[in-house]
């Protein structure tokens, strides 16, 4: 019995790969390009494991197994003006502007200009002429084969996607804004964008992820970003997703740190309808620091998931998580954080922190804040909160001629703001306060 | 401007007002005082408009309006300002953001012409003068982490940008050293005035050294048993409220 319900293929699975063969027919030449076996081994991996279902315990709250059924349609070509385009941007922030429609880049839109020295931006087919680089990301996207199913799907699917590079003791002056625009129209599609930034020894530089939506409409957003420091390098690297009502996303960030190196993680959640990011980091030596800041704002139905793996086996290493979030009407939150200290990993110093506020009968939020310590020279704490807006701070306000529903969105902005007071970017942050009073307001 | 009649009010069916009797003119400042338990703060809160409090009789005008009619913050709007013994700690809100915001919302609740930011900020900076404060507490979160000295100052400063027609300081003076104390009794005497009123409602005499009151009320069991000028204070001082407390009973 056993055997026939293993063998049982996952429908989802069948069908994306008929879709496979069908895209590999149109290949012509490109068959035998060594990014093209990898495709085919992230499909053959995705045959193998099919997607979550609901009796996985990493996907308990998460019913990701729907998402994976529908039958998406591909994204169709969309042209937005440039004023939308500009109007992505962050104001009184200089950046690296890269703009992409329903997944595919926009150069008339984007504004790179010209790059400083020891930083390259380019798409992947501007990489292929580079062997040692190609190499480098073929590697990469190797080495995560097998262990993620939606990462396979992106692995499998992914036509380009978006590579930085930083040489070795390059400090990069402007933030590189990647600005991911969905404009939703016709049948369900799926977009499959995929990022890797390549920071070599001292290297510096901030990234900027943003996802929009144009209007109103379903699609699923799978996006991939993968990270790679090495010794002493420093990435500060922003997520602020904003997807339509109805549209999903399940995002990967996998992260790599070499010896010494920084990796910051500044996360918004505020749009989307079933929102789950993935975020690892896996470390490779000892000194490293790890910082994962998030906020979340949940109305109506949404559904706002964060996960992240650190897994300390080596001395000397710091990380630091606070993820607080607001979850109002039918909304739904979850915040799973596993952090493991291995043996070897002494003079470790881990935190962790959840905090949600609930504010209405029907908002629910599954917090699990995971530290496994098997070392014994360490410094580690972690908790998680879920509670409601104090009563005697809505009076107090109140009290200074704030009526109700003000005192109420002061207290709630004043709860997220805690996290965005450690975004080192000025505007990003203001940005981000704005976005979340709008929202309050609603 | 203030009249209370025979106000009763309970919380949770415990009655701690027994029928409290107060008129207050435009200017007058007056002094309640009474012994733990005697129902000092419930009066300021009561006045404040908190939910928790159940009026079970009697009535307040303010201004010719029904103050148990009105919401808090519309209490606030018309006037009422109320100093807290415990002042909130509101993390993630700046100081100076929430002066701001507070002077532009109760500006606009009372038909008052909008400050320029310009303008706010002087205004501001004006009244922290007059609470001796340091500018480096406007960058910080509401209370947070404040001392019991910086968070009664800050709310002088609130009181002093709001612009009250009556300021009721519940209990500001326990805790503070003399220091802080000269403060806030001097934040209040710049802000008297022919039209504002104060009720000072404390524990201890010392601060009615520094802020005179024209009329000082003894409150025991929920009811003012006492009424006269400021010399009361200094015979409750000498004699204790034992003394009252006897004197009533008998």
């Amino acid at each position: 019995m056993a055997i026939a319900i293993e063998n049982k293929i996952d429908p989802a699975v069948e069908r994306y790969r008929q879709l496979f063969d069908i895209n590999e027919q149109q290949l012509n030449g490109q068959k035998a390009h060594p990014f093209h076996q990898v495709r085919k081994a992230a499909m053959a991996n995705l045959e193998q494991t099919g997607f979550p279902q609901r009796k996985d315990e990493d996907y308990k709250y998460t019913r990701v197994d729907k998402i994976a059924k529908v039958k998406y349609a591909d994204a169709p070509k969309a042209s937005v003006s440039q004023e939308v385009a500009d109007g992505l941007a962050f104001e009184e922030l200089d950046t690296y502007h890269l703009v992409f429609v329903n997944g595919r880049y926009q150069h008339q839109l984007s504004n790179i200009g010209e790059t400083q020295k020891g930083l390259v931006i380019g798409d992947y087919k501007s990489v292929y002429a580079h062997k040692e680089a190609a190499s480098f990301l073929e590697q990469v996207i190797k080495s995560d084969l097998g262990k993620n199913a939606f990462v396979d799907l992106n692995s499998a699917f992914a036509k380009n996607g978006l590579f930085v590079y930083v040489a070795k003791n390059t400090t990069v002056e402007k933030p590189i804004h990647i600005s991911h625009l969905t404009v939703a129209e016709g049948e369900e599609f799926i977009v499959h964008p995929q990022l890797a930034v390549f920071a070599e020894q001292s290297a510096e530089v901030s990234i900027i992820e943003t996802f929009n939506a144009l209007q109103e409409g379903a699609y699923f957003n799978n996006p991939v970003s993968r990270f790679v420091l090495k010794a002493n390098a420093n990435v500060k690297h922003y997520k602020l997703q904003n997807e339509s009502s109805s549209g999903n996303q399940i995002n990967n960030t996998i992260v790599s740190q070499d010896r010494d190196s920084v990796y910051s993680s500044y996360v918004a959640d505020l749009g989307g309808k079933v929102v789950r990011n993935n975020l690892s980091s896996h470390l490779q030596d000892s000194g490293t620091n790890t910082n994962m800041y998030g906020v979340y704002l949940g109305k109506g139905s949404q559904h706002i998931d964060n996960q992240s793996f650190l897994d300390h086996a080596f001395p000397h290493c710091e990380s630091n998580q606070l993820y607080k979030g607001i979850l109002d009407e039918q909304s739904r939150g979850v915040f799973n954080g596993k952090v493991t200290v291995q043996p070897d990993a002494q003079k470790t110093n881990a935190y962790q922190q959840n905090s949600s506020l609930v504010l209405s009968d029907t908002a629910v939020m599954d917090s699990k804040p995971q530290l496994e310590i098997f070392a014994d020279d360490v410094k580690c704490s972690h908790g998680a909160t879920i509670g409601q807006l104090d009563e005697d701070s809505i009076y107090y306000l109140r009290t200074r001629g704030m009526n109700r529903d003000q005192a109420k969105a002061t207290l709630q902005f004043a709860f997220l703001a805690e996290v965005l007071t450690h975004f080192p970017l000025e505007s990003v942050r203001a940005k981000i306060a704005e976005m979340i009073e709008k929202k309050l307001k609603k | 401007m203030l009249s209370i009649k025979n106000l009763q009010v309970s919380v949770e069916d415990k009655e701690i007002l027994k029928g409290i009797n107060l008129e207050v003119k435009p200017g007058e400042v007056h002094a309640i005082m009474g012994p733990n338990g005697s129902g000092k703060s419930t009066l300021s809160h009561v006045l404040a408009g908190r939910d928790d409090y159940e009026v079970t009789g009697g009535s307040i005008n303010f201004d010719g309006k029904d103050l148990l009619e009105m919401e808090v913050d519309e209490r606030a709007v018309a006037g009422i300002f109320l100093a807290f013994q415990y002042p909130v700690e509101i993390p993630g809100v700046s100081n100076m953001n929430f002066l701001k915001s507070m002077i532009s919302s109760i500006r606009e609740a009372r038909g008052e012409e909008e400050l320029s930011p310009i303008d706010t900020v002087k205004f501001i900076k004006e009244k922290i003068k007059l609470v001796e404060m340091d500018n480096k507490l406007l960058k910080r979160s509401l209370n947070e982490g404040f001392s019991g000295g910086e968070k009664k100052r800050n709310e002088m400063l609130q009181m002093a940008v709001l612009e009250p027609k009556l300021g009721i300081l519940d209990e500001t003076d326990s805790g503070l050293d003399i220091d802080a104390l000269k403060i806030v009794a001097n934040a209040v005497n710049k802000l008297r005035n022919e039209n504002r009123s104060f009720i000072i409602v404390t524990h201890y005499q010392r601060l009615l050294e520094y802020i005179v009151p024209d009329y000082v009320h003894v409150l025991h069991d929920g009811k003012i048993v006492k009424s006269g000028d400021k010399n009361l204070a200094l015979e409750l001082e000498e004699k204790g409220y034992d003394w009252l407390k006897q004197e009533v009973v008998a």
